[in-house]
Order: C-alpha cells, then structure tokens, then sequence
C-alpha cells in the first residue's frame, strides 16, 4: 500500500486533534467522530511497520500477521501519534492484544487509555441482546466523556451519522466503477485504506476525487471486455504483487468481499440520535463477516449477490495465514459456489510473503486459464 | 532425551472405575440416542446441568471425543480425513479430528463417534472459533445452532455479564422446550448443579495432594482423570468417581505410595494436555526425579477467575452459578487474572520450574505466555522454558526437541540451587 500512515497521522495530530487507534475493523466511528476523536482503524499495516521484531518478543509466530503488524505499529510509534486505543472483542488473539500491547507499553515507559466493548455475538433469532448492548454504548459514551474531557451530543452523533452515510455511499459508487472496468482494484484499494486513517472530510474529498477521474487511473481500460472478472474475499486485500499478477495474467478485479473493503461500507443503517439504536441496527444488519459470530448463515447468500451484481466468473480466496476465522469458512464456501459452476482459487498470504509473493502467479495464471477454457 | 522408561501399569481402582465411567457414558449416550432422546453437541463449558434437567436429552462433547482419539492414538488419522476436505492444517487439531471423524460417521474412533445431534450448542468463551467449528456441522448436518456469548474478562466478571449470560441459559432452556417438546425441570438442574459441586469438592482434595512433597499425583494423573467433568457431570457417578479417586489417592500417600518417590523437581504445566504423549512425557521426566505435579488446565476447574480455589455452591439460583463460573477456565479470561492465579499456586506447589506449553492448537491459551513467562522468571524468579507442542496433532510435536529444553529446565533449577 502507498500511504505513509506516520505521515497521515502527524498530520492529523498537526490539526489538534485526538486520535483513537480502533481495532478490530467495524468500530463505532460515527460515536468517535461525534465527540470530537479521530478514529483511525488498525488494520492492514503490512507495509507500515519495518518488521515485527517488538511484537515478535510477545507474540508467537503462528499468530497472524494483522495482530502481529498492529502490535508493532502500537508500540514502535514512540513520538505520542495515538491518544487511546479502542478495541472490540473478536478472534481469539485479538482478544488478549489489549493486555499485551498495554504489558509493552509499559515496559517501554509507556501507556494509553485502552477501552475495551462487548459486542453481543449472540444470534438475535435467539436471544434478544439489544438492552445489553445498548448498555454498553452508553457506557462506551460515559467512558469517552471521562477519559478524553468530550461530551455528546445528539446533533453532532446525526451530523457525524450523515457524513459517514456519505462515505460508504462514495465507496459504493467507486466500488461501481471497479466493476464497470473504469478504476483499478489496486487504486481502488489503496484509496480505502487512505480513508481509514483521515478524517471524514478528508475521506469524501480522497472518494470523490477518485470517482471524479483526478486519481484513478483506468488501467485496462482496452480489452475489459475479453477480461474474466473475478471477486477477491478475505480479510485483507492481497499484496500489490498479487494484484497486478491477478490483473497481467488477463483476469479483472470486478468486486470485493473483503473484510477492510466492501464489508465494512456494505452497511448503511438509518439515520438516528440514539447511539445505542444506530449501532445495533449497524452491527445486526452487517455485511455478513466471519468476524461477526451471527452472521454466518448470510455469507453464502451476501456472496452469491455479489457474483450476480458484478458478473464475476470466478471467486479468489486470500488467506490470511493463521485466521481461523476465515479458514473455518473457505470449504463450505468453495463446495457452495462449485455446485453452482464457479470456479474458485485459494491462495494463502503469510507475513513472510512482505517480500515474495511470485509463487503464487503460476496459480493465478492457471486459474485464469481454467476461467477461460471455461467461458 | 531420555531413554525409553519402562513404566509399570498398576491400575489403581480409580483408574479401572474412570475406564467404566467413560465407556458406560458413550453406550448410554448411543443407546439412549438411538431410543429417541434428544441429543445436543456441546462445548466444554456450556453447563451441561442444564440438560439434566430434562427427562431425556442427551449431550455429547466434540472437544471431549477429539481428545479421546489423540489419547487412542488415531488423532492424526482423524486430522487428515478434515485437512482432505480442505480444513486448513493450521486449524485447531480438536476442530480437525472431530470434522474428520464426523466426515465417515465415526469410522475409526475409539466410541464410534457421537449419534447424531438434533442441536449444536457452541460458545466463545474458551475460544471463539469454536463457533466457526460447530458451524461446520450446523452447514453439514443440518441443525439448528445456539451460540452461548460469554464476554472475555480482564478483570472479575462484572454483575452485567453474568445477567446477560443467564439470560442466554433461558432462552437455550426455551430453545430445547421449543424443539424437544420435553417440560424443564429447575429441580433437576438443581439437584444436577449440586452433584457436580460436591464432586469437585472432592476434585479439589485430589488436586491438593500435589502439595505433598513428594507429590501424591502428578498433572498426567489429573489430565486423565478430568474426562467425567465431560461425560458424566451433574450425576452421582460423577461424585461416586471422584470420591473414589480422592480417598484411594489419600491412602496411598498416607501408605508412602508415591508416582515419582525420588522427587527432585517439582514442575507445574501451563496448557491443554499433550494428549498424544502423556505416557512419554510423564515416563521421561520420571527418569530424571521431575514430576508435573500441577497444571493451569486442571486446577482452574470449579473456581472463578484469578483464583484456583474452589468456588463453592451455595445451594441457591443454579443458573447464577452456571454463570458466575463461565469464565472460570484460563482462556476466557485475561493475563493479569492468569498471572495472579499461577503465582499463588505456584508458591503453595513449591514449584521449582514451569513448563510454558506454546500450543498451536490453542491460540487463547497460548499468546500471552511469552509475557507471563517473563512475569513468572523475572519478577517471582521461578525458572521456566517454553516448548512447543499441539494437544492432539502428534505430527507438529517433536520429542527431541521437547526432552532438549525440558533436561535445559531442569539445568537451570539446579543452578538457581547451587546459587
């Protein structure tokens, strides 16, 4: 990824303001906006750190790269960039980052508020969570107020509701524009993952400067139409090397079901002032994630919609090494879409693969064989 | 590495009862299966008191039945029959063994398998992919899924949880009404709750003779001897077994009858147990005078949180007290909480070293050990090593290397000795 995200927040602390590090990847960024924090979520920082050799002294080497990138980024970024961390529970490394982050801070001299919400994984069908998690909003808003001397307000929680509904919207439209041939999947990319560490303004002028043509280059723009479209899914967008192996081998990124891409702006719940309303209804009512422990039973469905809305012919899975979360998936999905006569590829992404990736592009070339023998 | 002990089998009564126990519990658990009762596949930690207090509904534990084939030997066979269906080797082996071994209705293991279920009842607490895992066979078989949502704890569980999780424990009761068509009965679930308090009230006083010097048990001892906290809990074999366990334990200390007599080294155990290589382990670190006499994964049971004592019934609401111990295994809970616990037990054990077992099998349980390695060696001075195993995938274990760190452990006690 191109963005320099030191660079990104020195210039957000320029602004004054206070920056709340979020993980894992669907924080309540509208509820942080409202009361005058920058959320900035920490995901996807493979090309932020040098090497993970800080994180290495606490986490094992069969933990994924995500937990063992964020680790360092916390603790190597010594110059006070964050105010606060923010983390909700998801997978099971993850769930122990905050003690372990907060264990390295200190030895280093160090510390950071850490705030820490449960989000309910229950299924709804089952069991009605929404008093308790209601609750927990209200007491993630008394926590903020206490820690960072901010107080909430209905109007600017609407106001920040309207911005952010603003912004998946862009992302959607240039989402479209991926599918339509019109903007490169790694340009594309690359200007999502920019958003996650700007403010909200910032965030629309970077999407609609890319709807706009001033940024997004049309790549391939000349043979779209003999181009075999194909869906990326997993937690994370592959490695620039495999991007372009996937693009030169005449396949075409035409959608995502990425967990930093189009799951987190798939959702658009209605506009409210209760906090603890909006929310439920944005996590219930979420883009199906295996991270989301109810969702489950819609992924299959949510995928199938994108196959039929960008034309796909083919699903790429990118697995992160050692998310169980996603490997548990991957075989029931893989059988669902060869019942239906897609055609699927899995390629694993280790933290090792910084480097090297080139052992996947005879796989890719393949299966890009494979889709057009099949057409 | 040592060389190959000998070890003398003595079944103890305790030992012939625990093999009667188990095995009583798989052909009640078939043959009451195949008459028509209501059967449920539960994680470890849902509170199977609860489906005693139905007249007949019937639980079988995956986890529980995945460690049976490692400990039988046919882990790894069960492991490749998932990986051949495309479940990815770095999976937990226990998801893999058991995925595998539902994959051909139970070919190979040693219980032919678990009869088929008519709900899945997972949770998040031990560890949150065993949801993903029970969704395999929710996609596979067909069958409705409960998922149990039990928040982590950083510190002691909070009065808000506790509420949120009965009121999970109700609507799993209303869900098997709703399915079963059988009435709940709370002074079953009552009467089940209390069994399963007084037979770990007699698991405390078995785990306590580690504090005998040498040691009335070793951690091998008690990694066996929890399987009827999986087959058999909330019964009155439960408390009759433990009983048994407990005074036949006691008169063999108070008969000199000890696992290790010349006890040198007094080690204590931080992970699920290596399923695959207690005889090994525990006949190799014989022949050096090292006893496990304690371990995290046994002693936490029937306690709460940042504490290995025990957690007592009261005789009062049981679904508070199912909730109130939810958190109560090591993974379900946070560092500084683990920390506190092993500490204490460690200075009441008069451990001399702890062994660290990294266990890719088992990310909750492992990723803060580097740190709690460092806290346990560097501020309490207890010499440690870290190895590296998998509970139930014997490929991903090597002896060598194991025994090479282990005899470095010991190294490394001696010279705090002589120091």
């Amino acid at each position: 990824m191109k963005i320099d995200i030191t660079k990104k927040l020195e210039q957000l602390k320029k602004d004054g303001r206070k920056i709340l590090g979020c993980f894992p990847l669907y924080p309540p960024l509208e509820l942080f906006y409202a009361m005058d924090l920058v959320p900035v979520v920490l995901w996807g920082l493979r090309g932020s750190v040098p090497d993970t050799a800080e994180s290495d002294r606490l986490l094992q080497n069969y933990t994924c790269s995500v937990a063992r990138h964020l680790t360092e980024f916390v603790l190597s970024e010594d110059s006070g960039l964050l105010d606060g961390l923010f983390m909700y529970n998801a997978c099971d490394t993850l769930r122990n980052l905050p003690e372990i982050i907060e264990k390295g801070l200190e030895k280093n001299g160090r510390s950071l508020p850490l705030i820490k919400v449960h989000i309910p994984m229950v299924l709804p069908a089952q069991t009605d969570a929404s008093a308790y998690f209601k609750n927990e909003i209200h007491h993630l808003v008394k926590e903020l107020e206490e820690r960072f001397d901010v107080s909430f307000s209905k109007d600017k929680f609407v106001e920040a509701v309207k911005k952010f509904k603003h912004v998946r919207n862009l992302m959607v439209r240039a989402e479209n524009r991926v599918t339509q041939g019109r903007l490169s999947f790694l340009n594309f990319a690359d200007a999502i993952h920019e958003c996650w560490f700007s403010t909200v303004e910032e965030q629309i002028r970077i999407l609609e400067s890319l709807i706009e043509g001033l940024s997004g280059e049309v790549e391939f723009s000349t043979d779209n139409n003999t181009r075999h479209g194909v869906i990326l899914s997993g937690i994370l967008p592959p490695p620039t090397s495999v991007i372009n192996a996937i693009e030169s081998s005449g396949l075409r990124v035409v959608g995502n079901d990425i967990a930093s891409l189009g799951r987190s702006y798939a959702c658009m719940p209605e506009i409210s002032e209760d906090p603890g309303a909006y929310f439920l209804d944005f996590y219930y009512q979420h883009f199906p994630c295996p991270t989301l422990l109810y969702t489950g039973d819609r992924r299959t469905t949510s995928l199938f919609g994108l196959m039929e809305k960008t034309g796909a012919s083919g699903v790429i899975f990118v697995g992160e090494k050692f998310c169980e979360y996603e490997y548990f998936e991957f075989p029931h999905l893989v059988q669902q879409l060869k019942d239906k006569g897609i055609q699927t590829l899995e390629i694993e992404i280790a933290i090792e693969d910084d480097a090297q990736t080139s052992a996947h592009d005879s796989r890719i070339s393949a299966f890009a064989e494979l889709l057009k023998s099949n057409a | 590495m040592p060389e190959k002990v000998k070890t003398e089998k003595v079944k103890t009564s305790a030992g012939r009862h625990l093999s009667k126990v188990v095995g009583d519990a798989y052909m009640d658990l078939h043959a009451k299966a195949a008459q028509g009762a209501f059967v449920v596949w539960i994680a470890i930690n849902v509170p199977a008191e609860l489906f005693l207090g139905f007249e007949n509904v019937v639980y079988g534990v995956p986890e529980s039945h995945a460690a049976l084939n490692a400990a039988k030997g046919v882990g790894v066979l069960q492991c490749e029959k998932a990986e051949r269906l495309g479940y990815s080797m770095d999976l937990c082996s226990y998801a893999r063994i058991d995925i595998g071994s539902v994959s051909d209705g139970g070919k190979d293991s040693p219980t032919f398998g678990l009869p088929k279920p008519h709900l899945l009842v997972s949770d998040n607490n031990n560890c949150s992919l065993l949801v993903k895992w029970f969704d395999v066979h929710h996609r596979r078989i067909g069958v409705p899924h409960f998922v149990i949502d039990v928040p982590f704890c950083y510190e002691p569980q909070k009065e808000k949880d506790r509420k949120y999780i009965i009121q999970q424990f109700k609507d799993l009761i209303r869900t098997i009404e709703e399915m079963s068509g059988q009435k709940f009965d709370m002074d079953k679930a009552l009467a089940a709750v209390s069994n399963t308090s007084e037979g770990i009230r007699h698991w405390k006083r078995f785990l306590s003779f580690a504090e005998h010097q040498p040691s009335g048990i070793t951690a091998f001892d008690s990694f066996v001897q929890m399987a009827p906290f999986l087959v058999a809990r909330g019964t009155s074999q439960f408390v009759d077994h433990y009983k048994l366990l407990t005074d036949e334990t006691e008169q063999r200390v108070t008969e000199g009858i000890f696992p290790v007599p010349d006890e040198k080294y007094r080690l204590f155990w931080d992970n699920i147990a290596p399923w695959h290589q207690l005889r090994n382990m525990s006949g190799g670190l014989a022949k050096f005078g090292a006893n496990i006499v304690g371990a995290t994964y046994t002693l936490c049971i029937g306690t709460v949180e940042g504490s290995f004592d025990l957690f007592d019934y009261d005789g009062g609401d049981a679904l508070e007290y199912c909730a109130r111990t939810q958190n109560c295994y090591i993974c379900p809970h946070g560092m500084k909480l683990r920390g506190k616990s092993m500490q204490t037990v460690v200075e009441k054990l008069n451990i001399d070293g702890i062994v660290f077992a990294s266990n890719r099998s088992c990310k909750p349980y492992s990723v803060t050990q580097l740190d709690q390695q460092k806290l346990m060696t560097d501020q309490f001075g207890v010499p440690s090593v870290m190895i590296d195993v998998d509970h139930a995938d014997a490929r991903k274990y090597s002896e060598e290397s194991t025994f090479t760190r282990l005899e470095a452990l010991l190294e490394q006690i001696e010279a705090k000795r002589a120091a």
